[in-house]
């Protein structure tokens, strides 16, 4: 046990964040400036770096991946376009995909030249993901896809999808799913903004009317679709988590400056025993995020997967921004949820998980979406009871029959 | 960066729970709940030959040169089997503390000692106030000819009953200062505190003009609070490892339980009501690994923030037991309330440890304190 990084990550730590000095944009205005920032981050080889090199990625070791990302959080670096690309489509395709859908997608979803989104949840299948009900049927040299995907984010955007869709009917639901490759620019496919809580649209909703998709961009084989969303589901969960606490930990000092300064009962809040309490007990919290974190990516440099490990972890850290937005909104009062006119004291200096919004109201509805997407925390603690602690799965009516 | 066990960690871990599993048995610990000094001899000895009593001293005296991340293994073991025993009073509280204070003289007089089974030992860190914080110590030590006379009350002693040497801070003219006492000497009387874990004694500590030699006081007069300082951390985090293994312990008894009980003609850990607890009991076990190994670590290796990641795990960790251990019995209702089953062993074991070495809130405040300054 040895938690001192080595010279050699030391030494690549400062070279990324000399690189970010004197590369990272200052504000980021529209998705071309995002896009150009996209490709700085690509050619500078700090995009796609766990890919293997034959496909544009670098081949690097996770923990350089990790650093790169903790380097950017410090730095409150935006955050580069295309994350469902990079973080589920192109490992998905890397996995499972044929030698020319590796050729013809994976640089470009590196380069943005061709941004991705992911077409798995339903307005009927949110938690229970395989009772999907999107249709492909099989219409001899193509498929025609037919049905609705919601909360899909980036669609506004994408030019591909990655899709899971019902192509057997007939057999128990979990079988009946097929993986593809979808070409969004197309006019079977009809794509609406969702406007969530937080008032913005990182959502969106895809009606697909006979929408086409060529045989070639199946990824697996017929009825394999389940299985790959489930070993691609969560790909780049490992090496986000440094800097995912390390956002966290310029948060936390911003709430702290906050609680210098606004008062109860007459004196400040940081001097408040009770509230000094919780901001201890959410220090505690954080930090034990961040020795979690090193945890994983003492698995992932020995070149082990968490697997269902990593359910443990995204229930801790979702459960715990929850807790901390919580905490935040209660020492800044009304200042918490200003979306706009914010004093400048009061703004939230950092750019958030999905996009820059600088205020702490944005920072606490997201909070609220953690516990949800990407499997649930009851979703979570189902995974890890089963599949770590071996209890009973309980008992089910949707395991045999078919699927309609 | 490398946050897992080497093979030589790993290696002493299996060796300790294989000796525990067969020697501290829960019939063992039940046992011990009755007899007067709270532990058995033999597996004292054994634990002196298994070179477990003098693990963190330096090898000149009779140890192992080990650090706290082993020190916090054994701990950790100890806590999944109850341990009866002053194993943590005395190489944790007196050892420790006499090895960060101690003369060359005192350390040569007690740490092989306490190495070979020879020796146990205890430090008085509480008093009737139960403020954790060393600069609150009322008891006194005035001086007498060569030597010094304390007065003062110490509760919750941890061991006392057996120990040979108690480590006592007293307030002397030249400020916080420690000090050696024979628990048997006179002018110190010593009174059972029973509290619900009868595996982890306790006493109360009564000093009333107690005489101890010149060559009694750790340290120098007045200089005692930095060692104090560094003490309190380490014991927090070396219970933690403590708590930790108990609540582990609570976790698989619960798991265990699940998949045998059956009630409305099912397994009951097929009910997500049972089966999330469960999950949510994994996720404090794993998170309170990670803050007691890091902490551990830290302290060990003089990381820049160790301090912070001494108090981050008591805090952590006391909470996180407590909810663990307290989950366990519900999880097995009716049967986890009884005394004939061994959960309440487990839950005792972590409950007495929460509020010793500071408990969660006297950590949080310190944590603050060390991110804002004041």
């Amino acid at each position: 046990m040895d938690l001192n990084y080595t010279a050699e990550d030391v030494a690549f730590r400062k070279q990324v964040r000399t690189w970010l000095e004197h590369n990272m944009p200052r504000h980021i205005q529209n998705l071309d400036e995002r896009r150009a920032w996209h490709r700085r981050l690509y050619e500078a080889g700090y995009l796609g770096m766990g890919w293997p090199r034959e496909y544009g990625g670098q081949g690097a070791r996770p923990m350089e991946q990790a650093i790169v990302a903790d380097e950017m959080a410090r730095a409150g670096a935006p955050a580069p376009t295309n994350g469902l690309g990079i973080g589920i489509a192109g490992p998905t395709i890397v996995v499972h995909g044929t030698d020319a859908q590796k050729r013809r997608y994976l640089r470009k979803i590196l380069t943005a030249e061709e941004m991705w989104c992911q077409l798995y949840s339903e307005p009927n299948a949110g938690s229970d993901l395989a009772a999907l009900r999107t249709a492909a049927v099989d219409r001899g040299d193509h498929f025609e896809v037919t049905g609705q995907k919601i909360w899909t984010s980036g669609g506004a955007n994408a030019d591909w999808g990655l899709l899971l869709a019902r192509t057997d009917p007939a057999v128990p639901k979990h079988k009946g799913i097929t993986c593809f490759l979808m070409n969004m620019r197309q006019g079977g496919v009809d794509v609406r903004p969702l406007k969530q809580i937080t008032g913005s649209s990182e959502f969106c909703e895809v009606f697909m009317t006979g929408a086409r998709v060529e045989k070639e961009n199946m990824v697996g084989r017929l009825g394999e679709g389940w299985s790959i969303a489930q070993t691609t589901l969560g790909y780049e969960r490992g090496g986000r988590a440094l800097a995912r606490v390390t956002t966290y930990a310029s948060q936390y000092r911003q709430l702290v400056d906050a609680a210098r300064r606004l008062k109860r009962n007459g004196r400040p809040i940081v001097d408040d025993a009770i509230t000094r309490q919780k901001l201890g007990r959410v220090w505690a919290d954080l930090e034990v995020e961040r020795y979690g974190a090193l945890r994983t990516l003492t698995m992932l440099e020995r070149g082990e997967h968490p697997g269902a490990g990593g359910s443990i972890t995204k229930l801790s850290y979702s459960e715990f921004e929850k807790r901390f937005m919580e905490l935040a909104e209660e020492i800044l009062g009304p200042y918490g949820q200003l979306t706009d006119g914010v004093p400048p004291e009061y703004r939230l200096e950092v750019d958030t998980a999905i996009g820059d919004h600088g205020t702490w109201a944005y920072a606490f509805l997201w909070s609220r979406a953690g516990t949800i997407y990407a499997g649930s925390s009851e979703i979570q603690k189902n995974v890890i009871g089963e599949r770590i602690l071996g209890l009973p799965k309980e008992a089910r009516a949707d395991r045999v029959g078919g699927h309609r | 960066m490398n946050f897992s066990f080497s093979e030589d960690q790993v290696l002493l871990r299996n060796s300790v729970r294989a000796a525990l599993d067969e020697q501290c048995t829960a019939a063992h610990v039940r046992a011990m709940m009755d007899d007067e000094r709270g532990y058995r001899e033999e597996l004292w000895h054994e634990m002196a030959k298994l070179g477990w009593l003098g693990l963190p001293f330096p090898e000149e005296q009779g140890g192992a040169g080990l650090g706290l991340v082993e020190l916090a293994l054994v701990l950790d073991e100890m806590g999944r089997a109850a341990y009866p025993g002053p194993y943590f009073a005395t190489v944790v509280l007196g050892g420790l503390g006499l090895q960060l204070g101690g003369s060359a003289a005192q350390k040569e007089r007690w740490l092989p000692a306490i190495a070979s089974g020879q020796a146990r030992a205890s430090a008085a860190l509480l008093e009737d106030g139960l403020d954790w914080d060393p600069s609150a110590t009322a008891a006194t030590a005035t001086r007498a000819g060569d030597g010094w006379r304390l007065s003062g009350v110490k509760r919750f002693v941890p061991w006392a009953h057996v120990a040979d040497v108690v480590l006592v801070p007293a307030r002397a003219p030249e400020g916080l200062s420690l000090f050696l006492v024979d628990p048997r000497g006179a002018g110190v009387t010593v009174t059972p505190m029973v509290g619900i874990d009868l595996g982890n004694r306790w006493s109360e500590l009564r000093l009333a003009d107690a005489a101890v030699p010149a060559d009694a006081l750790v340290g120098p007069a007045g200089g005692a609070g930095p060692v104090l300082d560094t003490l309190l951390r380490r014991a927090a985090v070396i219970a933690s490892a403590e708590m930790l293994g108990a609540a582990r312990r609570c976790l698989d008894m619960s798991v265990g339980y699940a998949k045998v009980r059956e009630q409305f003609g099912q397994l009951i850990g097929s009910f997500q009501a049972i089966r999330h607890r469960c999950a949510e009991m994994l996720m404090e076990v794993e998170n309170s690994h990670a803050a007691v190994y890091y902490a551990a670590w830290a302290l060990t290796a003089g990381a820049e923030d160790a301090a912070m990641a001494a108090s981050i795990c008591k805090s952590y960790v006391s909470d996180a037991a407590r909810k663990v251990c307290g989950d366990a019995i519900q999880v097995h209702g009716g049967i986890g309330f009884t005394w004939e089953y061994d959960l309440h062993l487990y839950f005792k074991r972590a409950k007495s440890l929460e509020p010793l070495y500071g408990d969660a809130a006297y950590h949080r405040e310190l944590i603050v304190r060390g991110i804002t300054g004041a």
